[in-house]
């Protein structure tokens, strides 16, 4: 009975997903030959005020009016807005926001550049994904929901990660484009991609309760992103939003206000943030506009004489990947490891100490029961010798050290042994993700 | 440097932003500073001070909210000034 249900349960989820991709293919033929035939109707670009008016459509002016009165915007705008395209790469935090205001607002064509599919995780600042849609690709299910919000848009979905051999390419069709990535070396392949041909950069990031804003290579003297940091930061000194957190409404404070600048740079309206950077802070709602500088006359890329004329190997470049996942750090030896089934036998016959070096905030969210919180802080800086005391004296008394993905219990691991040579200390292997999988698949992930 | 230069020195407000914030362990604090000193020498005694060496390649400063575009040339501080100590965001 049970098992009949949820056979039935599958396979009406998978057709459901299959009749979706078919909807979903259907409205975008649709919006296709819309736009293929706004398109020819478009050809005149000297445009006397009621030809304009003529332009819009009866369900674009009712769609569209508490911007048409606008003075600043107006018929002229909206028009402007709808012949125009807008890249935006990254479909997560800053780029749902971002896309659901140009969409709304009649931006012709909207491009989503993500390699990635929906998480669960993903659902409390991604504004356009959807339980339902986890597991699918970012782009398709962005373009489901701004489709059900105007059927008008052409959305493309670039499924793939950007690198250096598809960048040209696919931002070349596009007017204006919007970093919404997660992580160094996108953000330097989209600037000097951008620089290249010539594309303003609307660039956003968010982590924790901070945002930054700004766009470059705008006008004549705006810089870019190499003239305000000529220098990748170093790969340890880069927080992910999978390990630093991020509240979803200050990606989105972000992700609105690119969807602003974009809107003010395709209209012509107002004061377009190039040269400046806005600086957020959430945790006291401070915006900061700070003046930066004009184009770095010695810049690598956007320079009089540039040294970068094609595109390079950014990773490499950054010393990290083009994602925002983390890459599994190997500085033990494997007998300086346990992996969780042997831990599990460990924990059940022997004395031991488990040093969990999470920050406390995920130590709160689970834990083992045995584990002691000792922050990796407190092991780099020696504090944790205060505070274990005892528990260290005896070289008999076995250590785990472990944390949420096996990475910071190694290099807790490494500094403890330099003090503790005779000791036997090793890390979870892993982690409580390693834990959950094979151990216990009750333990929650996150 | 003589005694009267050291007695010299103003208090400025350094505020930290993102990474700088974690490694400062704090999001503002007060500086003594001498009134005329070289933009990157100021930028070295807030990275040994505040502990930023990790980021010390990839910050930005800006005096009053203007950008600190040459860090050979000096700059001419006031009390209470404020200086904001920025690294770059790439979460999204």
């Amino acid at each position: 009975m049970f098992e009949s249900e949820a056979v039935e349960k599958g396979r009406l989820r998978q057709e459901i997903d299959e009749l979706t991709a078919e909807l979903n293919a259907k409205k975008q033929r649709l919006s296709e030959l819309v736009a293929t035939t706004n398109h020819v109707d478009d050809d005149n670009d000297a445009l006397s005020p009621n030809q304009i008016q003529g332009k819009l459509t009866n369900d674009d002016i009712s769609r569209y009016s508490r911007q048409l009165i606008l003075p600043d915007f107006g018929v002229r705008g909206q028009l402007k807005l709808k012949k125009s395209s807008v890249l935006i790469v990254g479909a997560g935090g800053l780029g749902c926001p971002a896309a659901q205001y140009l969409a709304g607002a009649g931006c012709g064509h909207v491009g989503l550049v993500d390699y990635d599919r929906v998480d669960k995780s993903n659902l409390h600042r991604q504004t356009l994904h959807t339980v339902g849609r986890v597991g699918m690709h970012k782009t398709e299910s962005a373009k489901i929901a701004l489709l059900e919000l105007n059927p008008h848009c052409l959305i493309s979905c670039h499924s793939r990660l950007l690198s250096r051999f598809t960048a040209m390419h696919i931002i070349r069709d596009y007017d204006v484009v919007l970093d919404c990535s997660d992580n160094v070396a996108t953000r330097y392949l989209l600037n000097d991609a951008c620089v290249m041909l010539r594309k303003p950069l609307v660039s956003g990031s968010a982590l924790k309760l901070d945002g930054q804003l700004t766009v470059y290579n705008y006008g004549a003297t705006g810089p870019c992103y190499r003239c305000i940091y000529p220098v990748p930061p170093p790969p340890e000194a880069v927080t992910n939003c999978g390990d630093g957190g991020v509240l979803g409404a200050v990606t989105g404070t972000i992700g609105s206000l690119q969807a602003l600048e974009a809107i003010k740079i395709i209209v012509g309206l107002g004061d377009v943030l190039a040269g400046r950077l806005l600086i957020f802070d959430g945790s006291t709602l401070q915006f900061r506009n700070i003046r930066v500088r004009s184009k770095r006359v010695n810049c690598h890329v956007c320079s009089a004489q540039p040294l970068i004329t094609e595109l390079i190997d950014y990773e490499q470049f950054c010393g990290m990947h083009a994602t925002d996942k983390d890459n599994p750090l190997q500085l033990l030896d494997p007998e300086q490891r346990i992996d969780a089934v042997d831990y599990n036998t460990l924990q059940q016959e022997q004395q031991h100490l488990l040093i969990d070096v999470r920050q406390p905030a995920e130590f709160e969210i689970c834990k083992l029961p045995p584990a002691v919180n000792v922050p990796l802080a407190q092991i780099l800086d020696d504090s944790y010798l205060k505070q274990l005391g005892p528990q260290l004296e005896s070289k008999e008394l076995p250590i785990v050290v472990l944390c949420r993905r096996g990475n910071d219990s190694q290099i807790a691991v490494q500094h403890m042994r330099n003090r503790f040579p005779e000791h036997s200390i090793r890390d979870l292997e892993g982690g409580l993700h390693a834990w959950s999988r094979l151990v216990d698949h009750s333990f929650p992930i996150y | 440097m003589n005694e009267e230069n050291k007695s010299g020195t103003i208090n400025i407000n350094i505020l930290f932003f993102a990474k700088s914030r974690e490694l400062a362990k704090t999001s503002r604090a007060v500086f003594a500073v001498e009134p005329v000193v070289q933009a990157g020498q100021l930028l070295k005694q807030l990275v040994d001070r505040f502990d930023l060496s990790a980021i010390s390649n990839c910050i930005i400063l800006a005096h009053n909210e203007n950008y600190i575009e040459n860090l050979d040339e000096d700059i001419h501080l006031q009390q209470a000034d404020e200086i904001a100590v920025i690294p770059p965001i790439s979460g999204g």
